[in-house]
């Protein structure tokens, strides 16, 4: 409605109604295809053409079922919406990602169960003698959905873009040591690309998370304009086992089995549709699995799980996973500021009791940011911080702070008393629980903390802020890469960036987080690691908390379903409904 | 009545506009950067700089107001910073569904309220006017959302593990095959999944609407026009029905656009326990976000309902009421 009234008129009354197009809105419902013109605007016909491109292609049909088990819709539900869509360029959410990796894009390469880089759009891969040059040789029958090959051209260009700091990558730590822009990426032939960089750690890892993006549909957007582009949330094409068909904001993905997914990689999924449907609510999302309205609810609450074990219809998996909850501590006030005092606070605090209490035994206390299965880990951290509230006073009292007054809150010599405040997000139970727990378990030891509750973004604007105004404590989650790297968060040199909360100034730490990422050899590597869990041990800038681990509940019709470190979404192809029990 | 509604129209324009300029300073001074909760870790600084520059965020604050306001007026209602969607397309796809809502809500809402309120006029000082008051109190004093995750679980959860005949679906606006079905099972599936979001509403709504009806109409029947038309012989019913309730219902028309805010301020609520992809869940993630041409639009958007709404209810009164009528026109 609003393009028709718009192209009829012109001058001021062609404003005028662009200006009451408002109005217009609430004449009637539209479309799911009026929606996709709307949300196309600026960007021409590109929708209706990529879509016709995939349908002529593909057909608007379902896919043939090549056996029993292929067929029927497996539902997925989550509390989050995919906001940053299938745009690989412009996207840094877990969601989204784990749809661009396994379900509708491709990554050059695919880890392993052991974290270890596979062939997948890439069929192979070499190093020249020194390192410094890495070769992609890409499997010749991958074709976007609409029908196009996907070539070295696609993977050239989704590297330029992502190095081109107009895109603004969110992810643009990736690269830190590639050679940035054409200089560092030459294609060879159109199945053979070759990249430039400085030996380091872990260098595929970046391959095996950016999903690669059409050239031939996105190679003329501006690097500027990809993020409002509509190919991300309205109309994505991709080369993955599943098509996308649909997307309602705030409602659902909808995708459809790719029959032309090549057989070495598995072939057609055996579901004929998988739609990501987003719940905003918990109860409700428990309902909708227990009656069979979701297939499977990512993102159980521990209190939830006694419901799912009660019923016949649902179970629960659960898997580790790399995120972790911390409390940081700002290092720069002066109550902070030494690395004893921060210790006791670790040390009165009783995590494992934490892990049983509140997350019902899933999860692990964490000592660092490596979690417990990555190859970095250090199983002696484990022994490192008990809780041990006598060792945390004795570490008060040596560190000079002393109840002077008798109120049971230890002061130091210049009267500065051992209060602080932490603050958490509203909306988060299990950070709320943290701050009161660690209340409790700190006044004994003579540390006064005072949970405070603040919004989400305002949380994250206060601690993100070169300033830290005010700043003292915070209780935070976070979701380190599979790579780990805590430049952004220790190194003295991002002190003032964004991920710099603790503020940390330590030149040892400095030195090992330099070094650990340019050691391309695990074995290498893995002393160096260890040795920087003890030293954060040591400075305790955070008090890490514990790893959580996944819950997923499960309907019981749906089969085969298998799950790890590397997200929900990994063995989706193989996911499959018996005929009986399908919708 | 034209003049009535192009004054409304015109004095509604800097009344909206002053709504939605100052939700703009106000989200604005609030702490929180929309690039800082979009961007991941390792970002660096210039590649931070240049999000904030791409999201438009880099000019002084007037000149942002400038810029928006300059585009509004051209029908430019920006691009969502958390989405990277034009916001009208957002807007187009989500508007329907809260209008769906908020509408049938509504009309229940009054139906039963009126309902429940002339029976107990009628039996006034009965068990039934004692009951029925119990229970519109019992709605009107329950939060929708409370109410809202009440009926989730017991007609949609308990209904299944009790094996109830009906199972009402517990969030969404239609099913996942709904594309597959027939058009009058999409009807059905559509009609299923309206309903217990349009209860959570409709319930709490149809409570104090009950009451109002039942006050009003009690004081109507005391009239003695009501007395004469029963001396005439006029079946109860019609009395009740034809002479009373007519007059009862001019307070009422007032009554539903001052509720048309609460309406729409409860559907966001209900929206989130439902899934049910409207507005008021866009506005709320919008605002987590920090998602300003988001908040803005949703924020324009719900200040022109709620100026259409008294607009409505203004012409609604000038139609039912001759006096109101007679009034304006001299």
């Amino acid at each position: 409605m609003f393009h028709r009234l718009g192209t009829r008129g012109g001058g001021w009354w062609r404003r005028w109604m662009r200006a009451a197009s408002l109005s217009a809105l609430l004449a009637g419902c539209s479309t799911d295809q009026d929606g996709a013109q709307a949300t196309s605007e600026g960007f021409g016909d590109f929708c209706a053409n990529a879509l016709a491109a995939v349908e002529a292609h593909l057909g608007s049909q379902l896919p043939q079922a090549p056996g029993p088990e292929y067929g029927g819709t497996g539902v997925v539900g989550a509390i989050g919406e995919m906001v940053d869509g299938m745009n690989a360029l412009v996207s840094g959410e877990y969601a989204a990602n784990q749809h661009q990796r396994f379900v509708n894009l491709m990554t050059l390469v695919r880890p392993d169960e052991a974290l270890r880089p596979t062939p997948y759009l890439a069929r192979d891969w070499d190093f020249s003698p020194e390192g410094d040059e890495l070769t992609f040789h890409l499997r010749e029958d991958v074709l976007w959905h609409d029908g196009t090959p996907t070539t070295a051209h696609d993977v050239a260009f989704t590297f330029l873009r992502a190095t081109d700091p107009a895109t603004g990558f969110p992810n643009s730590g990736y690269w830190a040591h590639y050679v940035p822009g054409s200089e560092g990426v030459e294609v060879l032939d159109d199945f053979t690309v070759r990249f430039r960089l400085t030996p380091h750690a872990e260098p595929l890892d970046p391959w095996g998370s950016m999903a690669i993006l059409p050239s031939h549909l996105l190679g003329d957007v501006s690097p500027e304009r990809l993020r409002e582009h509509p190919f991300g949330n309205v109309c994505p094409v991709g080369n993955g086992p599943f098509r996308f068909v649909e997307h309602r904001t705030n409602d659902r993905w909808v995708f459809q089995a790719n029959p032309h997914f090549p057989e070495a990689l598995g072939g057609r999924p055996r579901l004929d549709r998988l739609v990501y449907r987003v719940i905003p609510e918990m109860t409700t999302l428990l309902t909708d699995l227990l009656t069979g309205g979701v297939d499977v609810y990512v993102g159980v609450g521990p209190d939830q799980l006694g419901t799912i074990r009660g019923s016949q219809d649902a179970r629960v998996v659960t898997f580790p996973f790399r995120t972790y909850l911390f409390v940081g501590w700002n290092t720069r006030d002066p109550r902070l500021a030494d690395a004893r005092v921060r210790r006791a606070m670790t040390l009165a605090a009783d995590r494992e009791g934490m892990v049983e209490a509140l997350l019902g035994g899933y999860g692990q206390v964490a000592n660092a940011g490596v979690p417990p299965f990555h190859w970095a880990y250090n199983p002696a951290m484990e022994e490192a911080l008990p809780h041990d509230p006598e060792e945390a006073r004795r570490l008060l009292d040596e560190a000079g702070w002393v109840d002077r007054d008798g109120d049971g809150i230890r002061e130091n010599a210049d009267g500065l008393r051992l209060s602080f405040v932490v603050e958490y997000n509203q909306g988060e139970q299990v950070r709320e629980s943290v701050a009161g727990v660690l209340q409790d378990q700190l006044r004994p030891v003579g540390i006064e903390l005072l949970p405070r509750v603040v919004e989400w973004a305002a949380l994250v604007g206060r601690i993100t802020s070169p300033e830290r105004t005010g700043v003292e404590g915070f209780v935070l989650g976070w979701v380190p890469d599979l790579r780990v790297d805590d430049r952004d968060l220790f190194h003295s040199e991002r002190e003032a960036e964004a991920f710099g909360f603790a503020g940390l100034q330590d030149p040892r730490v400095d030195a090992l987080l330099d070094t650990l990422q340019l050691i391309p050899s695990r074995e290498e590597a893995r002393p160096l690691w260890f040795q920087y869990q003890e030293l954060l041990a040591e400075l305790q800038p955070f008090t890490y908390l514990f790893f959580r681990d996944r819950l997923v509940g499960m309907h019981r019709r749906i089969r085969d379903v298998e799950m790890d470190v590397r997200g929900e979404w990994v063995g989706v192809t193989r996911w499959w409904i018996p005929t009986q029990e399908r919708r | 009545m034209i003049r009535l509604v192009a004054w409304r129209v015109a004095g509604a324009v800097p009344l909206v506009l002053g709504v939605v300029s100052l939700v703009f300073f106000l989200l604005h001074l609030a702490p929180g950067d929309p690039a800082s909760l979009y961007a991941g870790p390792g970002v660096s600084p210039e590649a931070l700089a240049q999000i904030r520059s791409n999201m438009g965020l880099d000019d002084p604050l007037h000149v942002r107001y400038g810029k928006w306001l300059a585009a509004l007026v051209q029908g430019d209602l920006g691009v969502s910073t958390g989405r990277g969607e034009p916001v009208l397309g957002l807007l187009r796809s989500t508007l329907p569904a809260t209008l769906l809502l908020s509408g049938a809500s509504l009309v229940l809402a009054f139906a039963l309220g009126v309902g429940v309120g002339v029976m107990q006029a009628v039996r006034k000082g009965g068990v039934l006017d004692a009951v029925l008051g119990g229970v519109s109190l019992f709605f009107y004093a329950m939060p929708s959302f409370w109410l809202a995750v009440m009926l989730l679980l017991l007609f949609s959860l308990q209904a299944r593990l009790w094996g109830w005949p009906v199972v009402l679906p517990a969030s969404g606006m239609v099913s996942v095959n709904h594309d597959f079905l027939g058009p009058w099972a999409q009807v059905h599936d559509r009609l299923r999944h309206l309903v217990l979001p349009m209860l959570s509403l409709a319930l709490v709504l149809a409570g104090g609407v009950a009451r109002y009806v039942r006050g009003s109409m009690v004081e109507v029947l005391r009239e003695d026009y009501i007395r004469a038309a029963r001396a005439r012989g006029i079946p109860e019913w019609r009395v009740v029905l034809l002479h009373a309730l007519p007059n009862a219902l001019l307070p009422i028309i007032t009554l539903a656009g001052l509720h048309l805010p609460l309406l729409l301020g409860g559907a966001v609520f209900v929206e989130t326990v439902f899934a049910w992809p409207g507005m008021g869940k866009l506005l709320v993630d919008g605002i987590l976000m920090r998602d300003y041409p988001v908040v803005l639009a949703g924020s324009l958007a719900f200040a022109l309902m709620v100026v259409a709404g008294n607009l409505a209810a203004d012409l609604l009164y000038q139609v039912a009421d001759p006096r109101v009528r007679q009034g304006s026109s001299t």
